[in-house]
């Protein structure tokens, strides 16, 4: 037991040496990703996107309120560049990048309506992102959705203002009807309960008229609003909401290229040789490797992490033995994954060019922007075998959503973690006795 | 043997224990092969082999404990320093932790201890190879295998060397080595001569000379110089065997039985031929001749 150890400890002293070695690496390793998230914090503001927009119209007075209330409304998405006569000229500024929407307000567009059809409104834009179509999309939705409303107010409250003569005129009604009532002779049932109803039914009108003519107009036209909140109560920035999956592919991306160098530049040097003469084990060989590379990554997610804590102000709001436990599983199981790699390669070259694909993969395939949701089923088991998916899932649950480590999610890195290591030690077992 | 191809074959030999063993060949001959059989490394085809009692396939931990390895080539790693390696090595090899003294005494041994510090990477060829060998000794091995120790190194490097390696047999150790430098032959108390997967023989370095010629080569040199009729003569002597070989007018190489009775007989022929002999001494050829007269005879045999 005791010489096991000493094995061991030959790897844990060996790749260390090597990796303190280059104290530029290291300053990369921690440093990189760290600058790297900050700029990212610094390069998308937590406002949406404004869209620089001009409006086109045939009759620019008769919609200066309107846009200019509109614009103020929603300045932190719309930048009114002003009115423009004509249609051409404005897409030609969209052509050219000068403006990102045209909105063309048809000609007489009250006519239209009162002619009982839709005035539609041509937005323009030359977006090819899907996302930002769809930004734009939801920007234009907002847009007729004000515009409708801006008029359903106005109907509303012309309405209530017309409504203050009717009801003048109920009262008189009602008045009279009471009158009418007092005039009938006794003997006339039939009369008076008929003249009783009308009362009645003018006075229910005359009371919903009451009710009409005191709610405000905003409340008329939009009788319902919304209000999401989160469970966890935080209002997340857009750094925030990318750290957890940042580290992940980052301690990921690190594991696979440590591994995926390690067994493959032995087996080329050649002291695999050595080893194979040697009284080490492929276990030995293996969990020493393990061993080391756990050691120093460790260390480094928790430079990493301290830095976007208190640096960055990422929040951790779940326990942090739970997020201890999520990072060594994601490092055990990415760990595994690079040394087969290494154990297929053939050159170091080779070794790298997995390891990439892998990252390719991990963007793509992880969630780290898709959200997994959107995704086909058969293809979800793809990213279910990348360790990320597992990592990010764990990491945004834990830090972002303030949970324990999610069971299920732990329970399967996990077994891929395990079921790596026999593969790893199997083949390796296999190049040491071969 | 690989695939079809036949790497080593006729391969029967002993090497007894506290020996120096060398196994001289030209570079592709079997030399390395024959090694990683010897170590495990490859299992053979057919045969048996036993090395230290056991058939080095089921080697037990302990026994290759037991066991020294020499690669050919530089395999430690380059961004280590000249200790870290060392202590690298016999971490592997499961040496105990306060070994501070033992490395330090191997790297005295090796003349690196003013280097300890120094990386892999920035040491010459010769110190590389010293280097290796400290990490072969690391954890004392009984028995070493040294593959091309001395390969595309200095001669004064390469004779330091076998004075390491002399040393080390005093100590009690047991070393197999390969070289393709013939004249490292005089060092070994066994030679084994390996030709195109076979072995061809195995003698004392003398014995492969006189296997090579035939005998003891004795160089004659008179004042005067032989004649044809006189080398006849000697030619016919009962312990001289083949042709006179004729080295220049005055001096004549004859392969004997035995050397030092030959030389006072041939000495006495001599003055009986009113020859006045400048000198008469046995000859040692160099091993290159030796090895090549050795392939030439296994050509002709073939």
């Amino acid at each position: 037991m005791f010489r096991f150890l000493i094995r061991i400890s030959s790897f844990l002293t060996k790749e260390l040496t090597e990796i303190f070695r280059q104290p530029l690496l290291i300053f990369t390793l921690v440093l990189g990703p760290f600058l790297i998230m900050s700029l990212f914090g610094l390069a998308y503001p937590e406002q949406n996107r404004t869209l620089r927009t001009t409006f086109v119209t045939t009759n620019p007075n008769a919609f200066q309120d309107q846009m200019n209330l509109f614009t103020e409304s929603y300045s932190s998405t719309i930048i009114d560049q002003g009115m423009e006569t004509d249609k051409e000229l404005a897409l030609a500024k969209l052509a050219f990048n000068q403006t990102d929407l045209v909105i063309v307000i048809p000609d007489a567009p009250f006519e239209t309506i009162q002619n009982n059809q839709q005035a539609v409104l041509q937005i323009y834009h030359n977006e090819v992102d899907p996302f930002q179509t769809g930004y734009v999309q939801t920007i234009a939705n907002i847009y007729v959705n004000e515009v409708n409303r801006q008029i359903l107010q106005t109907v509303a409250e012309q309405g209530q203002a017309d409504s203050g003569d009717l009801q003048s005129g109920l009262e008189t009604a009602i008045a009279k009807t009471q009158a009418l009532r007092q005039i009938i002779p006794s003997g006339d049932a039939n009369a008076t309960t008929q003249v009783a109803e009308l009362e009645k039914d003018l006075t229910n009108v005359y009371e919903n008229l009451t009710t009409f003519r005191s709610l405000s107009s905003g409340v008329l036209v939009n009788p319902f609003g919304v209000e999401a909140r989160g469970l966890s109560g935080v209002q997340f920035t857009v750094t925030s909401f990318f750290a957890p999956a940042v580290i992940v592919l980052l301690l990921q991306h690190l594991s696979i290229t440590f591994a995926a160098l390690s067994i493959v530049r032995e087996i080329r040097s050649g002291i695999m040789e050595l080893f194979r003469v040697a009284p080490i084990t492929a276990f030995e060989t293996l969990v020493g490797k393990y061993v080391s590379y756990l050691f120093f990554e460790i260390i480094l997610a928790g430079v990493l992490t301290g830095l976007a804590v208190w640096l960055l102000k990422i929040p951790i709001l779940g326990p942090w033995q739970d997020y201890v436990l999520a990072v060594v599983i994601l490092l055990f199981t990415s760990l595994g994954l690079g040394f087969l790699i290494s154990l297929v390669s053939q050159t170091d070259t080779q070794a790298v060019q997995y390891s990439m694909l892998l990252m390719l993969a991990s963007i793509f395939f992880s969630g780290f922007f898709l959200d997994l949701r959107l995704m086909r089923e058969p293809i979800t088991a793809l990213a279910w075998s990348l360790p990320a998916t597992y990592g990010i899932r764990m990491l945004q649950d834990i830090m972002l959503r303030g949970s324990s480590i999610p069971l299920a999610v732990f329970q399967g890195i996990a077994i891929i973690g395990v079921v790596l290591f026999l593969v790893d030690w199997r083949l390796l077992k296999r190049k040491m006795e071969s | 043997m690989f695939g079809e191809e036949i790497a080593v074959q006729s391969l029967t030999m002993q090497v007894p224990r506290g020996s120096i063993f060398g196994f001289i060949g030209p570079s592709g001959c079997g030399k390395t092969t024959t090694v990683r059989l010897l170590t495990g490394f490859y299992s053979p085809t057919s045969g048996t082999l036993s090395v230290l009692g056991k058939n080095p396939v089921d080697f037990s931990k302990s026994d290759r404990r037991k066991i020294g390895y020499l690669i050919q080539q530089f395999v430690l790693y380059a961004d280590l320093t000249v200790w870290e390696n060392l202590n690298f090595a016999a971490s592997v090899y499961g040496v105990g932790l306060f070994r501070g003294r033992r490395l330090k005494q191997l790297l005295d041994f090796v003349e690196l201890a003013g280097d300890k510090s120094k990386l892999a990477r920035d040491l010459s060829g010769g110190m590389k190879r010293r280097l290796s060998l400290a990490a072969t000794l690391v954890h004392n091995p009984e028995l070493l295998f040294l593959d091309e120790p001395t390969a595309g190194i200095d001669p004064i490097l390469r004779q330091k060397f076998w004075d390491y390696f002399k040393e080390l047999q005093t100590e009690g150790h047991t070393l197999f080595t390969t070289t393709q430098y013939v004249g490292e032959a005089a060092y070994c108390d066994l030679v084994g001569v390996m030709h195109r997967g076979k072995l061809l023989m195995i003698e004392t370095p003398d014995g492969l000379r006189r296997k090579a010629y035939g005998g003891d080569v004795v160089g004659i040199k008179t004042t005067e110089g032989m004649n044809f009729e006189q080398r006849n003569q000697l030619e016919g002597l009962p312990f001289v065997h083949g042709k006179v070989k004729v080295i220049d007018a005055q001096e004549n190489d004859v392969i004997v039985d035995e050397a030092n009775t030959a030389i006072r007989t041939l000495l006495e022929w001599c003055q009986a031929q009113k020859l006045n002999v400048e000198t008469i001494e046995e000859k040692s050829p160099p091993f290159d001749d030796v090895f090549v007269k050795i392939i030439e005879m296994e050509t002709a045999n073939v």
